[in-house]
């Protein structure tokens, strides 16, 4: 394996029921980046993150974290260094958020101070005498992140961190999460079946459709894809493909368009005069962007939730 | 530097904080010892063996209804703990290996059984002395208090093991109470010491202080059931995909 990644999968796999739900991902998580776990909802996310923290067994392939190989024996060696928010957080609501990190304190054996350290992060200091039942769920989400956070882990493992907050909790959670490589030196897998939010968090993203992971690389890569073109719409469809031909422009038709390939202003204008000195009517003149969005849709099938 | 088990047991009692489920077990045998109490005194005339007498009508109730059931609970609200809130995540997630995590439930499911038996015997000598015995206390309470707790760690170690399987609070607490209840059936048809629900109130000589225990089945029959539950409980844990939600 290359030592350059903390997570890698080989061929990771899991039925249920018969269904593959996750079907031979080769998951590769390079260290000290924030690595987006794309996807709609259902597509395997959550379980390939469950397999990566020994909480769902593989049927098939394996894990390697740190180089270490995830199995029964290397369980507590590997959870030591990994903190994780699965699902949605984990809490005893009749006790204080303190309280609450007490315990996962007393369990990862790290140091009292870090509970400070965590709710400063997380900004709950003030309330942190208060009952986690009494928590909004912006604040039991941040309580989450700061159980992950205790003792400082070399990974964590965020499923879904903004499910369920509001725009200015959704902020938040991001500007904590984006900080955390650079001042912490955790590594982050963060999933989401937003493009958005993966788009403004990570450096590198998987894309996850029907157990199969269909795009890896990185997020620069990804926006690489994104194509720029400029679509007409006029009143004689034909004459004006052959003005193009004439001038060497290759342009296809889609529905009631022309679409060009992304020609200087000059060109257009041009174009739009001749037409018109044509007595062809030219109804609309649009630049279009192949999106992020279109490009996650093509990967993940139409069907899919944003 | 704590240990795994050390670190587990302190985890526990930190999510046991105000948690007013301790309440039962001081209040169900206060209930049993002023029936118990009241029953005796009116039939004083027929209970003529002061101490052994208060004793049967203390122990009858609390042994084979209350206790199980009171057991039952607060096995139920251990592992209630980590079956709400996807707190089954945090849990399997803990860097302590899966048997200390279960030793720390099961310690404190221990611990409030043997707080719960000193409370009944205390309630026990408190209502004697009220009733008038001025006799020495029996001397064989001790080895009820002995046997009857061996006896009860072997029902904690079943219901941790149903509570951990069921998710539901109320139908380990269910089995427990119908446990007891059928405990008095067995005894009577003297199967009692191979049966879980029965080695407790065996143990305590409920309703039967004259009970000559044969000591060692009671013993080791107790923790055979132990070994056996942990160990289910254990492999459950370590086996089965407990999903949090």
């Amino acid at each position: 394996m290359s030592t350059q990644n903390l997570i890698e999968t080989h061929n990771l796999t899991k039925v249920y029921s018969k269904v593959r739900c996750v079907d031979s991902v080769n998951m590769q998580v390079p260290s000290g980046t924030i690595y987006g776990f794309l996807g709609p909802n259902g597509a395997g996310k959550s379980t390939t993150l469950k397999m990566i923290l020994g909480l769902a067994k593989p049927t098939a392939g394996n894990i390697t974290l740190f180089g270490t190989p995830v199995n029964e024996k290397n369980r507590i060696k590997l959870l030591k260094q990994t903190g994780s928010l699965i699902e949605s957080p984990s809490y005893y609501g009749h006790l204080t958020g303190e309280e609450n990190l007490q315990i996962i304190q007393t369990l990862k054996g790290c140091s009292e101070k870090d509970i400070d350290k965590v709710l400063k992060i997380v900004r709950l200091e003030e309330a942190r005498k208060k009952l986690v039942n009494h928590y909004s769920l912006g604040m039991k989400q941040r309580l989450g992140l700061a159980a992950a956070l205790l003792g400082f882990p070399k990974l964590l493992i965020l499923d879904e961190p903004t499910n369920g907050l509001d725009p200015a909790g959704i902020q938040e959670m991001r500007e904590l999460i984006c900080s955390l490589p650079s001042e912490y030196g955790i590594t982050v897998v963060v999933s989401s079946h937003l493009l958005s939010e993966i788009d403004q968090m990570a450096d590198h993203v998987g894309i996850i459709r029907k157990g199969e992971l269909v795009y890896q690389n990185t997020l620069e890569s990804l926006h690489s894809h994104a194509k720029q073109q400029i679509a007409l719409r006029v009143s004689h469809t034909a004459i004006a493909l052959d003005l193009l031909r004439q001038d060497g422009i290759t342009a296809t038709q889609e529905d009631d368009y022309l679409l060009l390939p992304l020609v200087d202003d000059n060109y257009v204008a041009n174009l739009c005069r001749q037409l018109v000195s044509q007595n062809i009517s030219l109804y609309r003149v649009e630049k279009r962007e192949k999106s992020l969005e279109d490009i996650f849709l093509s990967l993940t099938g139409k069907e899919s939730s944003l | 530097m704590k240990t795994s088990y050390g670190k587990a047991v302190h985890a526990e009692r930190l999510k046991l904080r105000r948690s007013p489920v301790w309440l039962a077990f001081i209040a169900l045998p206060m209930i049993s010892a002023f029936f118990g109490t009241f029953n005796y005194l009116n039939n004083i005339e027929l209970l003529k063996s002061e101490w052994l007498s208060l004793w049967t009508q203390h122990s009858l109730f609390l042994c084979y209804f209350f206790m199980p059931s009171l057991i039952g609970t607060y096995c139920s609200y251990l592992w209630r703990l980590e079956h709400t809130r996807h707190n089954w995540n945090s849990f399997l997630t803990s860097p302590i290996p899966l048997s200390a995590l279960y030793f720390g439930k099961l310690t404190h499911a221990v611990w409030m059984t043997v707080l719960g038996n000193l409370w009944i015997f205390f309630l026990y000598y408190i209502c004697g002395r009220l009733s008038g015995l001025n006799s020495p206390f029996p001397k064989e309470a001790v080895s009820w208090f002995l046997f009857g707790t061996v006896g009860a760690v072997a029902i904690c170690s079943v219901q941790l093991f149903l509570s951990l399987i069921i998710r539901s609070f109320a139908i380990p607490i269910g089995i427990a109470m119908a446990g007891g209840i059928f405990g008095l059936l067995v005894t009577n048809k003297g199967m009692g010491l191979r049966y879980p629900y029965s080695l407790y109130s065996m143990g305590m000589r409920a309703n039967n202080p004259n009970l000559a225990l044969d000591a060692s089945a009671h013993l080791v029959n107790s923790l055979t059931y132990v070994f056996i539950f942990t160990a289910l409980s254990i492999l459950w844990l370590r086996k089965h995909e407990i999903s949090a939600n």
